[in-house]
């Protein structure tokens, strides 16, 4: 088993001037209705939130090797939990990268403040691939 | 009227927040080489959106789509905004 992290980090005041530019073609561009809904607060979307999950997205790609063809943003989810943590959850053409690329298992961490949000991928790579691209 | 290329380089300018001169980048150079972010590459393409009055579909939601003004030209004419790449 190997190991590789990805991390990523997106200013929070891009996603709020997109968000007030582009409003909800902004946000229905880049993330899941999953997305969505768990950044509706009483206040409007929080711009925090999906930053963070924008800088997820970017954290899973620098975890793939993306040369050939990178995947729509929507095919890396960042999904709550029924605990509340966040996790990966990968579909279509980017589920079909990281299989065929040996990924096993994504961690994922997220965090803001500051002004800035952040997030940290981990990824479990099997073996096998580890082997063959030797 | 104003040729695609054109339109293109004025939504770089205003959406790309580009460290470089866009006039001074040549239509095969690299965008995110020369600085265009993951995402302001968003707001380039909901620009594009806005000044070609189209929308992208989703199989070219995605960083590569954008990633030179090449790239961007054959986009919209994957999508008959315009006829023939020049």
């Amino acid at each position: 088993m190997n190991v590789v992290i990805g991390i990523d980090v997106q200013p929070i005041s891009e996603v709020e001037a997109s968000i007030v530019e582009f409003g909800a073609r902004y946000t229905r561009k880049l993330f899941t209705d999953h997305e969505i809904e768990c950044c509706e607060t009483n206040a409007g979307t929080s711009a925090a939130g999906l930053a963070a999950r924008f800088a997820a997205k970017e954290a899973v790609l620098k975890i793939l090797d993306t040369q050939e063809s990178v995947p729509p943003w929507k095919t890396i989810e960042v999904h709550r939990t029924q605990t509340g943590k966040p996790e990966i959850v990968l579909s279509g053409e980017a589920a079909e990268l990281a299989h065929s690329q040996g990924v096993e298992h994504l961690s994922l961490s997220i965090s803001h403040g500051g002004g800035i949000a952040a997030a940290a991928v981990v990824a479990h790579i099997s073996q096998c691939e580890v082997e063959a691209k030797r | 009227m104003k040729e695609v290329n054109d339109v293109i380089r004025e939504v770089l300018e205003t959406h790309g927040r580009l460290p470089v001169p866009v006039e001074g980048l040549a239509v095969d150079d690299n965008l995110y080489d020369n600085g265009l972010s993951s995402h302001a590459s968003v707001n380039v393409m909901l620009a594009l959106e806005d000044a070609f009055d189209i929308e992208f579909p989703d199989a070219l939601l995605r960083k590569g789509t954008f990633e030179s003004i090449t790239a961007i030209r054959e986009a919209l004419a994957s999508i008959d905004v315009i006829a023939v790449p020049e």
